[in-house]
C-alpha cells in the first residue's frame, strides 16, 4: 500500500500519460478519495507536461487550412446571427403595423360577413330547390298514383258506366265509370270551360226523398277541352244514389248548387 | 468563470488572449482570428511533431480550433491558462489520431469533444511570453541527457508508456521511471528559476 509521498512520485508521469495501468489505477483510486495534495500535485504536473508543448519547434500552417477554419467559423456565427430573436420595431412601425392589421381585420370582417349572407342565401335557394322539386315529385307522385287509379277503374269490369248528358243535346257528353271499392271517374273530351272565376263541381243526388245534393270534386277542363275527375271518397253505396251532376260554380266550390246542372245522368 | 484565471495574470499576452476569449464567448469571428494567428502556429508545431504528417496535422489543428469556438461558453476558471489547455486538447487529439492510425488503440466514437483535464499554473509560474517560454523550455530539454531527453520526448510526443519506452530504448524500466521523473523535476526547477 503506498502512501501520499509514495503516490507524488508518480504524478508527473501520470500527467504525461505514462504510467502502465496498475500504477495508473492505483494513483487513481487515491486520488478519489480526495487527497487533496495530490490533486493540486497532479494539476500542477499537467501544467508542467504542457510545457513540453514548446519542445516542439513551430511550425506554420498553410493558408487553406486558416482560409478552411474560418468559412466554418463565419457560416457558423450567419447561421447563429439568423436564429437570434429579431430587434422590436420602434414604436412607429409598430402604430403603423397595428393600424394596418386592424385594417385588414375589418377588411376581412365586411367579407366574412358578405360571404356568409351570401352562402345563407345560396342555402337557402337550394332548401327552396329542394322543396320544390319534392312537392313536385310528390305532385307527380299523386298524378301517378291518381292515373293508375283511374285506369283500374276504367279497366276494370266490375266498374258502372254511367253517361252524363249535357243540356244542349248537341254538345258533348260525359261518361262516368263508378267502382264500388276504387272510386269514381268521370270524364270527357271538347268540354268548353267554365265562366272566368267559375269551375265545374261534381254532385251526388241520393236516393232519399228530401236528401239534399252531395258536393264533391271540382275540376276545369285543360286547353284542349279534356275534362277528367277522380273521386277516390264517393257515398260508400252506390245504390243509395240516384244520379249525378255537374254545375259550374264559384271557384272554390259550394256546398249546394247555385246553378243548373249542365251535365247530369241517373244511376242505374 | 475561466476568464478569471487569465485576467489574473499581469502580463499584456495573457491579458490579451482574456480579451479575446471573452469576445470569442460572444461568438466573436475576429476574436476567434486572432486568437487563431496568435497560437496557430505553436499548436500546429506540436500536432506536426507528434504526427509527423502535415495534412493529418492539420486536420487536427482545424479540428482542435472548431472546438474552441464551438464549446468556448463550455469553459471555466478551473481548466486554468489558456495556452497550456490549447495545447493539452491538441497533444490529445494528436495523439488519438497518431493510435488510430498505428492501430494500437481505436479512438472511441463518445470521445471526440472531450475536453482536456483541469491544468492549474503553480504559485511560481509568472507570464512569459511565447518566445521566451518557447527558448527557456528548448534550453532546458537540450540540458537533458539524451537517453533522458528521448525518454520524455517517446511519453510526451508518441505517447508512449514507462513500460513501452523500454522496450524502445531497451532500458530497464526503472531507469526508464527514473529518467522521465527526474528529467521533468529539472524542466520544473529551470522554469521555477527563470521566472
Amino acid at each position: 500500500m503506498k502512501n501520499c509521498e509514495q503516490f507524488r512520485e508518480l504524478v508527473e508521469a501520470y500527467a504525461l500519460g505514462a504510467l502502465d495501468p496498475e500504477e495508473r489505477a492505483a494513483l487513481e483510486a487515491h486520488l478519489a478519495t480526495g487527497c487533496a495534495d495530490c490533486s493540486k500535485a497532479v494539476e500542477e504536473a499537467r501544467w508542467l507536461v504542457s510545457q513540453l508543448a514548446y519542445a516542439a519547434p513551430e511550425a506554420v500552417p498553410s493558408d487553406m487550412l486558416k482560409g478552411r477554419l474560418m468559412q466554418s467559423v463565419r457560416a457558423d456565427a450567419q447561421a447563429l446571427s439568423e436564429t437570434k430573436p429579431r430587434v422590436m420595431p420602434s414604436r412607429s412601425v409598430i402604430s403603423s403595423w397595428l393600424w394596418a392589421a386592424v385594417a385588414a381585420l375589418f377588411v376581412f370582417s365586411l367579407y366574412s360577413t358578405w360571404n356568409m349572407r351570401r352562402l345563407q342565401d345560396e342555402i337557402r335557394q337550394a332548401n327552396d330547390r329542394a322543396a320544390a322539386l319534392l312537392q313536385q315529385r310528390q305532385k307527380t307522385e299523386q298524378q301517378l298514383a291518381a292515373a293508375k287509379r283511374e285506369a283500374m277503374i276504367l279497366m276494370d269490369p266490375s266498374s258502372v258506366k254511367i253517361s252524363l248528358a249535357g243540356q244542349n243535346a248537341q254538345g258533348p257528353q260525359l261518361e262516368v265509370k263508378w267502382h264500388a271499392q276504387l272510386g269514381v271517374v268521370v270524364m270527357g273530351e271538347n268540354i268548353p270551360m267554365p265562366s272566368p272565376h267559375h269551375v265545374l263541381q261534381l254532385w251526388f243526388i241520393p236516393k232519399a226523398k228530401g236528401a239534399k245534393p252531395m258536393p264533391s270534386m271540382m275540376a276545369w277542363p285543360d286547353a284542349n277541352g279534356k275534362f277528367i275527375l277522380l273521386i277516390s271518397n264517393p257515398p260508400e253505396s252506390m245504390d243509395a244514389t240516384k244520379a249525378l251532376a255537374i254545375t259550374e260554380e264559384p271557384e272554390g266550390g259550394s256546398p249546394w248548387p247555385t246553378s243548373t246542372p249542365r251535365w247530369s245522368g241517373g244511376v242505374s | 468563470m475561466f476568464l478569471a484565471a487569465f485576467t489574473s495574470t499581469g502580463h499584456p499576452e495573457v491579458s490579451l488572449d482574456a480579451t479575446l476569449l471573452s469576445r470569442l464567448l460572444q461568438k466573436d469571428v475576429s476574436a476567434f482570428e486572432q486568437l487563431y494567428d496568435r497560437h496557430s502556429r505553436l499548436v500546429y508545431g506540436l500536432v506536426l511533431r507528434i504526427l509527423q504528417q502535415a495534412s493529418t496535422s492539420e486536420e487536427v489543428v482545424q479540428d482542435v480550433f472548431l472546438q474552441l469556438w464551438r464549446n468556448a461558453d463550455q469553459y471555466d476558471s478551473s481548466r486554468g491558462p489558456f495556452v497550456p489547455w490549447l495545447c493539452t486538447m491538441a497533444r490529445n487529439r494528436a495523439l488519438d489520431q497518431l493510435r488510430l492510425k498505428s492501430e494500437r488503440q481505436r479512438r472511441r466514437e463518445d470521445q471526440p469533444d472531450e475536453l482536456p483535464p483541469l491544468v492549474v499554473a503553480p504559485d511560481y509560474e509568472k507570464a512569459l511570453d511565447e518566445k521566451r517560454r518557447a527558448e527557456r523550455v528548448r534550453a532546458l530539454m537540450a540540458s537533458l541527457a539524451p537517453q533522458q531527453k528521448k525518454a520524455i520526448e517517446l511519453a510526451y510526443f508518441e505517447g508512449l508508456s514507462h513500460s513501452e519506452i523500454a522496450a524502445a530504448l531497451k532500458e530497464p524500466l526503472g531507469t526508464v521511471k527514473s529518467w522521465i521523473r527526474n528529467g521533468l523535476l529539472r524542466l520544473k526547477e529551470g522554469l521555477r528559476a527563470t521566472t
